[in-house]
């Protein structure tokens, strides 16, 4: 009738397997914790905090990621002052370089957050490849050659009351390669870091076009750079968004000038603070609009704009030399007074 | 009953084991480590803050001069840069400035009521607009910045509390800046020659948006209710002076179509029509009122300076001012001001904007900048920027005409 040992199991089971499987019981409490804990911890890191998809630098293969030393780290001293002033003349080009700056941009308009800013062509990316050979002069290229270029085209030296880029041995350079030599602190030189330079896009079958891009530009840039790309100055009279075309803007021969350098540029870092918000297609266009207006001309112009064109431009992804609107992209602007 | 006997007269109620199920203790354990954390990163904070307020104790000449410097960088620097060069054709430079080796009665009285005119330092000539830091900074914090800028850029000594303190006295009934450098040479003829102040034409006063602003309509709020009779706001309540016109404009049109919602400003703003809008815009654009905000948030103003100069790459958070202007003035037409915005708002508005402002049409880049910061970060921001002197409000309008 009475089963003792089956009684034996029903009162007493419980307690039995409560002591033995105690252990592992709180083992998987614990565990568990600590994976929801952790969890939690990168669900919060990854997506609350690092919105936005990746940026195309972080699938690089073989590039070594690289963070420049904090403002904070400029060492005192006579090479502190040099780096300080090289980091003045960043950002602060149009005074600090005041005799060889001809429009409104300053080196921080493109190589924002004063060239620490992976995938707007940083400065500690830059340090590390140079000297390089470059096709645009077909020679090897000292750090202060590639700087010279700057001037002449990005910041439009021609235009500037001397007339042209620093001389050659200006402190400028000194300054400047001072400044890039210690945002590059600890970095290998020579090796391919991640977010060097402006990414490069993929150009579809859709190819880029300028309607598209002026419908996109409307949407996405106006409101700071205004409808008519001059950009916006505070009530002082500084410019706070640069201005993207006209006189006062960057001239034909920079590298910003290519459809593909200004859509890699946009897609990686535009509008600022909504980087690769943008799709790739929409890079393009905004670049292609922005890159079909009339610029200053392109300095190293001799005869015609087809000449030079021919000379300088081949190859490139440019609206240089083409004819938009009855006018011949090239042509250039005259030089605005400068406040 | 009978033919079923209870079966165990010596039954003893037991309760049946039902264990707490797994997940329970996860989220208790998960839940205990994030708080451990928490008060870990407090204590760490603190101990910090600690540290930080004994190493500025610590050295009294130190902290004096120091102080100078840090109020320097973090209050003048964004305009007149690190090095005193101003910028070419918008600011003008600290070094070799004639302003700075004169009587340092001068300085003061800039610093108290910045400049509205033409100026010219340098032998360059100058628009000038210099907001008023009377209202942000006390005598000393004045008396320890020009003390560092003389000693910097000018003949050097001392200048102490009590000589602002007259200073200030000297000067009280002054609400206005001065009128740039034709008004600055008759207090030190120093400054060499300047240009003539030509007063601008009179705003025509929109007797519309002015009653709206005291009065109301129809019996419904009058802005200055909330937003003070100067526009400078109150806790919680934000500063409306200064802001540009068309910012203004496009914010009440965004509370009446609901795109900004907003219990409170929904209603008023729904009475408004588009000149009525456009009027009240312009009249508090052309406000130039003291600030009346003060940090109050308990935040990090040393990590809101940080956010507002150089913002945070490991966040891909551009600055603030990178945008909003290199002190914070604003860019018109749609940038608004965030300099001397009181703190509650500014958090509040930052929180709201990354929580669901990508329904907010006017906010453009907002919302993903905001999303990426803590509610620390929002703090400290909104404390630091409430520590900045109020954008110099001027009439875009006559400054053209003039």
């Amino acid at each position: 009738m009475t089963d003792p040992g089956h009684t034996a199991t029903e009162t007493e089971s419980p307690r039995d397997q409560r002591k033995g499987r105690g252990l592992p019981h709180s083992i998987y409490a614990l565990g568990g914790g600590l994976l929801l804990f952790a969890l939690v911890m990168l669900v919060r890191d990854d997506i609350l905090l690092r919105s936005g998809p990746p940026t195309p630098a972080a699938q690089d293969n073989g590039a070594i990621a690289f963070t420049p030393p904090p403002m904070s780290s400029i060492p005192n001293g006579p090479a502190g002052a040099s780096i300080r002033h090289g980091m003045a003349i960043f950002e602060n080009t149009g005074t600090e370089a005041r005799a060889f700056v001809g429009n409104g941009l300053a080196c921080r308009s493109c190589h924002l957050d004063a060239g620490r800013k992976a995938d707007s062509a940083p400065m500690w990316a830059a340090w590390v490849s140079y000297p390089q050979y470059r096709a645009k002069n077909k020679k090897m290229n000292s750090m202060e050659d590639r700087l010279n270029g700057c001037f002449s085209y990005s910041m439009n030296g021609q235009d500037s009351p001397s007339g042209g880029p620093p001389p050659k041995g200006d402190p400028i350079y000194t300054d400047l390669e001072a400044y890039f030599h210690w945002l590059a602190s600890n970095a290998p030189t020579g090796a391919k870091l991640k977010g060097a330079g402006f990414p490069k896009l993929k150009l579809s079958s859709l190819g880029y076009d300028r309607d598209r891009g002026r419908a996109v530009y409307a949407q996405h840039c106006a409101s700071c750079h205004g409808d008519d790309g001059q950009g916006r100055r505070d009530l002082n009279g500084r410019q706070v968004f640069p201005p993207l075309w006209g006189a006062n803007s960057y001239n034909w021969g920079a590298g910003m000038a290519q459809i593909n350098n200004a859509a890699g540029f946009i897609k990686a870092n535009m509008p600022l603070g909504a980087g690769n918000s943008l799709t790739d297609q929409q890079a393009w266009d905004a670049a292609a609009w922005i890159d079909s207006q009339e610029r200053p001309k392109d300095p190293r112009q001799k005869g015609s704009v087809q000449d030079n064109a021919a000379a300088f431009h081949e190859g490139e992804k440019t609206f240089y030399g083409k004819t938009i609107d009855n006018h011949l992209l090239g042509t250039g602007t005259s030089p605005k007074p400068r406040l | 009953m009978s033919e079923h006997p209870l079966a165990d007269e010596a039954f003893e109620p037991y309760e049946p084991r039902r264990p707490v199920p797994l997940p329970v203790y996860w989220m208790a354990i998960a839940l205990a480590l994030w708080g451990a954390v928490t008060l870990w990163n407090d204590s760490t904070a603190q101990s910090s803050g600690v540290g930080q307020r004994l190493a500025e104790a610590g050295d009294m000449t130190r902290r004096h001069s120091a102080a100078g410097a840090d109020l320097f960088a973090q209050r003048c620097a964004t305009c007149h840069q690190a090095n005193g060069a101003g910028v070419a054709g918008a600011v003008p430079p600290l070094q070799g400035s004639r302003f700075l080796g004169a009587n340092p009665q001068l300085v003061v009285q800039i610093l108290l009521h910045g400049i509205n005119g033409p100026i010219a330092v340098g032998g360059d000539r100058f628009d000038g607009h210099m907001p008023a830091f009377g209202s942000v900074l006390d005598d000393g914090q004045i008396a320890r910045l020009v003390t560092h800028l003389r000693a910097t850029w000018g003949n050097g000594g001392e200048v102490e509390a009590a000589f602002v303190k007259a200073q200030r006295q000297a000067t009280r009934e002054r609400h206005a800046s001065w009128n740039g450098g034709a008004d600055l040479v008759s207090l030190d003829p120093a400054v060499g020659p300047q240009p003539a102040f030509l007063s601008a034409p009179p705003a025509p006063s929109d007797s519309v948006a002015m009653a709206l602003a005291r009065g109301g309509k129809a019996g419904g709020w009058a802005c200055s209710a909330c937003h003070g009779a100067a526009g400078e706001g109150r806790s919680g309540v934000p500063r409306l002076a200064g802001l540009p016109a068309d910012y203004i404009a496009q914010a009440l049109l965004a509370f009446s179509t609901g795109t900004r919602p907003s219990d409170i400003m929904g209603p008023i703003a729904r009475q408004l029509d588009g000149p009525e809008r456009v009027g009240l815009g312009r009249l508090y654009a052309t406000m130039a009122s003291a600030s009346r905000a003060r940090p109050e948030l308990d935040g990090d103003l040393a990590r809101g300076a940080t956010l507002a100069l150089q913002g945070d790459d490991r966040r891909d958070v551009p600055s603030c001012f990178s945008c909003h202007g290199p002190s914070g003035f604003g860019v018109a037409p749609i940038v608004p001001a965030i300099a001397a915005q009181q703190p509650a708002y500014t958090a509040g508005r930052l929180a709201a904007l990354g929580r669901h402002g990508k329904d907010d049409a006017g906010a453009a880049v907002m919302p993903s900048v905001a999303a990426r910061l803590s509610d620390a970060d929002r703090r400290a921001v909104a404390d630091y920027l409430a520590t900045l002197p109020p954008s110099p409000a001027i009439d875009t309008d006559t400054k053209d005409a003039r």
